[in-house]
């Protein structure tokens, strides 16, 4: 009759404190599970959602490294055919995208708006990030780009232009002087970060550079890289590659520069570590006072476990079992309770806010993530141990004749 | 029934205590008294014996026979189980020599509720680490001599007062001991059955050279016993073989 044998035939003798013992971990583990399975999910989203917008790396002039550019492509790769050939022939990369910041004034008659402009190479991009899927009106940009530009919906609110109007672009070149072109509103996009929605227009590369009056430079290379391919080898060895070829580069990995990722990351943490701080402290509650409860009851029964030879080790051992038994029924019960609670949830199709920063919300959806299930086990498990060993110490260590005449 | 003194027993005659309390005290706190449950006591209990303790309530029986089985430790005095100083021993180290040396019968029977009557008498099996089918046979020849072979499955809430009893006798003796402590075992008992008991004991006390101490106020334990012990006021008063 091992500990845990002696726990399992105890666990019978109050079964519906056992029961109600079991429901708490079960709600416990399940909503460890869910918490996780959701979290897990939205990170993936964040991730996924950072990668398409940012790149997975990104190739810059070694000075535009935590430095603001005084002057349009102060800063900048030049001979940017060459430098995105050296970028494609690296066998991890599965695309090269060239983009061209700048800032500049969208004037449509006696309305001008400022505007955070990008210029791309329209058939990639649209090939490699979400850029086409956010069209809300119209269309992206056309492959060869042309006149075409993509505003922001805001930012077409702002300057109460639709789709097929014009709007010139006012934007100050490199040396400082001041250059105007027309652009034709190809689509309007609905960026989900509001303050650049208000801002936003794409245009493509060849317009831009007529603009800019800048052919040949851009203000960086952004990277999509084969599945399976390991970013910090491929940066580094990209890294090589394109200083051994003369250009004074630095490639960055896609989370040194989505500052917000990592911010929303921890802010999950955080607020998962708080829930799960709540869940463990009311389990260890409930479970010690139901520990508690099962000593007192079996205080004779200890002084005659403990007469009859057991070593306090062993009473120890025998409450610990109890307690660790009901943390596995419980994430059992709890396994059960989540999965259909999960199938519930994704099958709701419960809209949910937008998230900070962003202007449209998506559908709930909870992951069934595995790491949450085997972490909710391990702390039901410890929270119960730990709920269990305070009591079970107690019996441990009551006197035997106490234990024997106790009532 | 001839009686004369125990301590007047030859030197030669007496094998070497199994148990022996040498000047033990024992006070307890009741409320803000104190109470001398047991004061400058020394008695052995030798092996074969079978000793009634008796006296009035609160003489000290059950306290002295708590010390005598390790269950309990001594303000002053000492207990040596064969030659061993209790005091000395530690906390698992006492343990052991219950599990080994003694068994105990209640007078409530104290019978672990959740396992069957072989359970209960194959657990003190279980602590020395037998093996699964040595101590279920074991424990059916223990219960198959205490008459009970086929209640081996029974949970003790099934049972009647003397088959608890008989059971607690059975768990007392599975670990082949030199001496079981019973306090009170009859009293919870009717007339007939508490007989049967005392036989039951007196028998295996007889037939396998096992030590009884018994801390009684039955008249037919100490009909029964070889040597009895009176305490008063926590003191021996007597001691006299038969």
């Amino acid at each position: 009759m091992s500990a845990f044998a002696l726990a399992w035939r105890s666990l019978f003798r109050q079964k519906r404190r056992s029961l109600l013992m079991i429901a708490v971990v079960a709600f416990g583990f399940a909503s460890f599970a869910l918490a996780g399975g959701f979290i897990a999910q939205s990170f993936e989203a964040l991730r996924e959602g950072t990668i398409r917008s940012v790149g997975q790396l990104q190739i810059a002039d070694r000075r535009a490294v935590g430095r603001a550019e005084e002057a349009t492509l102060e800063f900048g790769i030049p001979d940017a055919k060459r430098a995105r050939a050296i970028a494609a022939a690296q066998p991890e990369v599965a695309a090269v995208l060239p983009r061209i910041d700048f800032v500049g004034l969208g004037t449509v008659g006696a309305r001008s708006v400022p505007f955070l402009g990008v210029g791309v190479d329209p058939g990639p991009e649209a090939a490699a990030t979400l850029a086409s899927g956010l069209v809300v009106s119209g269309r992206y940009l056309s492959r060869d780009g042309g006149e075409d530009i993509v505003l922001g919906t805001g930012l077409a609110n702002a300057l109460e232009v639709k789709v097929g109007e014009r709007v010139t672009l006012l934007a100050t070149t490199p040396d400082g002087s001041l250059n105007a072109v027309d652009g034709v509103v190809a689509g309007l996009v609905d960026v989900k970060i509001k303050e650049l929605n208000d801002r936003y227009l794409a245009a493509g590369q060849e317009l831009v550079e007529r603009l800019l009056q800048s052919e040949g430079k851009i203000s960086k290379l952004v990277l999509f890289l084969k599945p399976d391919a390991d970013e910090a080898k491929t940066a580094a060895s990209l890294e090589k590659a394109m200083n051994a070829a003369g250009f004074s580069v630095v490639v960055l990995r896609w989370e040194d520069l989505a500052v917000f990722y990592g911010q929303v990351k921890l802010l999950y943490i955080g607020i998962f570590g708080f829930v799960g701080a709540v869940l463990v402290t009311i389990v260890i509650l409930s479970a010690a006072i139901v520990m508690t409860m099962a000593v007192t009851e079996r205080t004779r029964e200890i002084g005659t476990l403990r007469a009859l030879g057991t070593r306090p080790a062993g009473i120890l051992r025998m409450f610990l079992a109890e307690g660790i038994l009901i943390a596995l029924a419980g994430c059992l019960a709890g396994t059960v309770m989540a999965l259909v609670i999960r199938a519930a949830l994704n099958a709701s199709g419960i809209m949910l806010p937008p998230p900070p920063g962003a202007s449209s919300g998506t559908v709930l959806h909870v992951n069934f993530y595995v790491l949450a299930y085997v972490a909710g086990l391990g702390a039901m498990v410890a929270t119960m141990a730990i709920a269990a060993f305070f009591p079970a110490r107690r019996a441990s260590r009551i006197a035997i004749v106490d234990a024997l005449t106790h009532v | 029934m001839p009686v004369r003194d125990a301590s007047s027993r030859p030197r030669a005659e007496s094998p070497p205590p199994l148990v022996e309390a040498a000047g033990v005290s024992r006070s307890y706190a009741l409320g803000a008294a104190t109470v001398r449950a047991v004061r400058d006591v020394s008695l052995a209990i030798r092996p074969g014996e079978f000793v009634a303790l008796q006296g009035p309530s609160g003489s000290g029986k059950t306290t002295l026979l708590n010390l005598l089985g390790l269950l309990d430790r001594p303000d002053t005095g000492e207990v040596r189980v064969e030659g061993r100083d209790g005091e000395a021993l530690s906390e698992n180290e006492r343990s052991d020599l219950r599990r080994d040396r003694f068994g105990f019968v209640f007078q409530t029977f104290n019978l672990v509720p959740v396992l069957t009557a072989e359970e209960n008498v194959a657990y003190p099996l279980v602590l020395s680490g037998m093996d699964a089918g040595v101590r279920r046979q074991r424990a059916g020849e223990l219960l198959a001599s205490v008459g009970l072979d086929g209640k081996a499955g029974v949970r003790p809430d099934l049972l009647s007062g003397g088959e608890r009893q008989r059971v607690a006798i059975a768990r007392a003796l599975a670990n082949r001991p030199a001496v079981v402590f019973a306090d009170e075992p009859t009293a919870n008992l009717d007339s007939r059955t508490a007989e049967e008991i005392l036989d039951l004991m007196r028998g295996f006390n007889e037939t396998h050279s096992v030590a009884f101490l018994f801390a009684t106020h039955d008249p037919r334990v100490v009909t029964r016993a070889r040597r009895i012990v009176t305490l008063h006021d926590g003191a021996i008063e007597k001691d006299e073989l038969r």
